[in-house]
């Protein structure tokens, strides 16, 4: 099972391209919403949950990605999808 | 209902080549909302004007129901849009200045759709430019009462984004109560809320903004 913090680190990087906030971004946790507290575009979200596939080569529904609003969540979803692999 | 929902997308910041991706659109469009794109005549727009067009009304619809439903998560496959009723493309009305308001256009200037939400009808009505794509929603054919105005804006930071859309709406809400002392907040669950000084007003605001544009639209 992979570390809640090497994903929150990874996720970081994800996030990075999409969030003028460096410092929310840097001292983000798991209650640091996407949208309020790093000031994502929501026009970004599709393009986050790619990029998170990517990385992991997982597969997020939309039925999943709809609780993605806080990076606790993202970790969540994605530790979830990481586990279901072979 | 009485609510609003609004949505700008500025379409020179989308990557026509990921929104072309059916990895990236299969999370928006539904099988029946691709098939209106290869069915329906929409004269000379490009697939992922279409992608962005239908994200544009469902961000719409979230930000309407949210008023209503504050727990509701936007998932873009719950909004089913039908009947797009798409006039004219090419030859309708053309951004040439720096804002656009209701006023400034008829009904048939919009592209305009029918969207179900569990069982609920609603509609929308949709400014499509080369440069960007602006929706207003409604949970009526009648969009009579809702005022909502765009513009173009210099600088793109977010926080000027946020900052000028407020402006430009309150701008307006002046001109039909001026001396009010109105200012815009938001609900803890995320939507925008018309308050004087301490007292909420009944009318429902929606904000919306995307690099280089923002939007408003309200309801009386």
């Amino acid at each position: 099972m992979m570390d809640r913090q090497v994903i929150l680190d990874e996720l970081k990087k994800v996030l990075a391209p999409y969030t003028e906030n460096k410092e929310a971004l840097n001292n983000m946790h798991d209650q640091t919403e996407l949208i309020k507290d790093l000031k994502i575009n929501s026009a970004n979200l599709v393009d986050i949950i790619i990029d998170a596939e990517s990385k992991y080569n997982i597969e997020i529904d939309m039925d999943s990605a709809e609780k993605m609003m806080t990076v606790g969540s993202c970790i969540d979803v994605i530790t979830e999808k990481t586990n279901q692999q072979p | 209902m009485r609510s609003a929902g609004n949505d700008i997308v500025a379409l020179k910041t989308i990557s026509t080549k990921r929104t072309g991706n059916k990895r990236f659109y299969s999370k928006i469009l539904s099988d029946t909302e691709l098939e209106l794109y290869h069915q329906q005549a929409f004269g000379e727009m490009p697939f992922e004007n279409f992608v962005w067009l239908l994200w544009s009304v469902k961000e719409s619809m979230y930000k309407f129901l949210k008023r209503s439903i504050p727990h509701l998560f936007f998932c873009p496959s719950k909004f089913i849009v039908q009947h797009i009723h798409f006039p004219h493309y090419v030859s309708g009305i053309k951004f040439t200045g720096n804002q656009l308001e209701n006023t400034d256009l008829c009904d048939e200037d919009f592209c305009r759709s029918i969207i179900f939400f569990e069982n609920n009808i609603f509609y929308s009505r949709s400014v499509i430019q080369d440069e960007f794509i602006s929706t207003v929603v409604n949970d009526s054919e009648n969009f009579s009462k809702i005022c909502w105005g765009l513009k173009s804006i210099d600088d793109a930071s977010y926080e000027n984004q946020s900052k000028e859309v407020r402006v430009f709406i309150l701008n307006k809400l002046n001109y039909f109560f001026p001396n009010d002392n109105l200012r815009i907040e938001k609900h803890p669950a995320g939507y925008p809320l018309l308050l004087q000084e301490e007292k909420e007003i009944n009318i429902p605001v929606s904000l919306s903004h995307h690099d280089h544009f923002i939007a408003y639209s309200f309801i009386f």
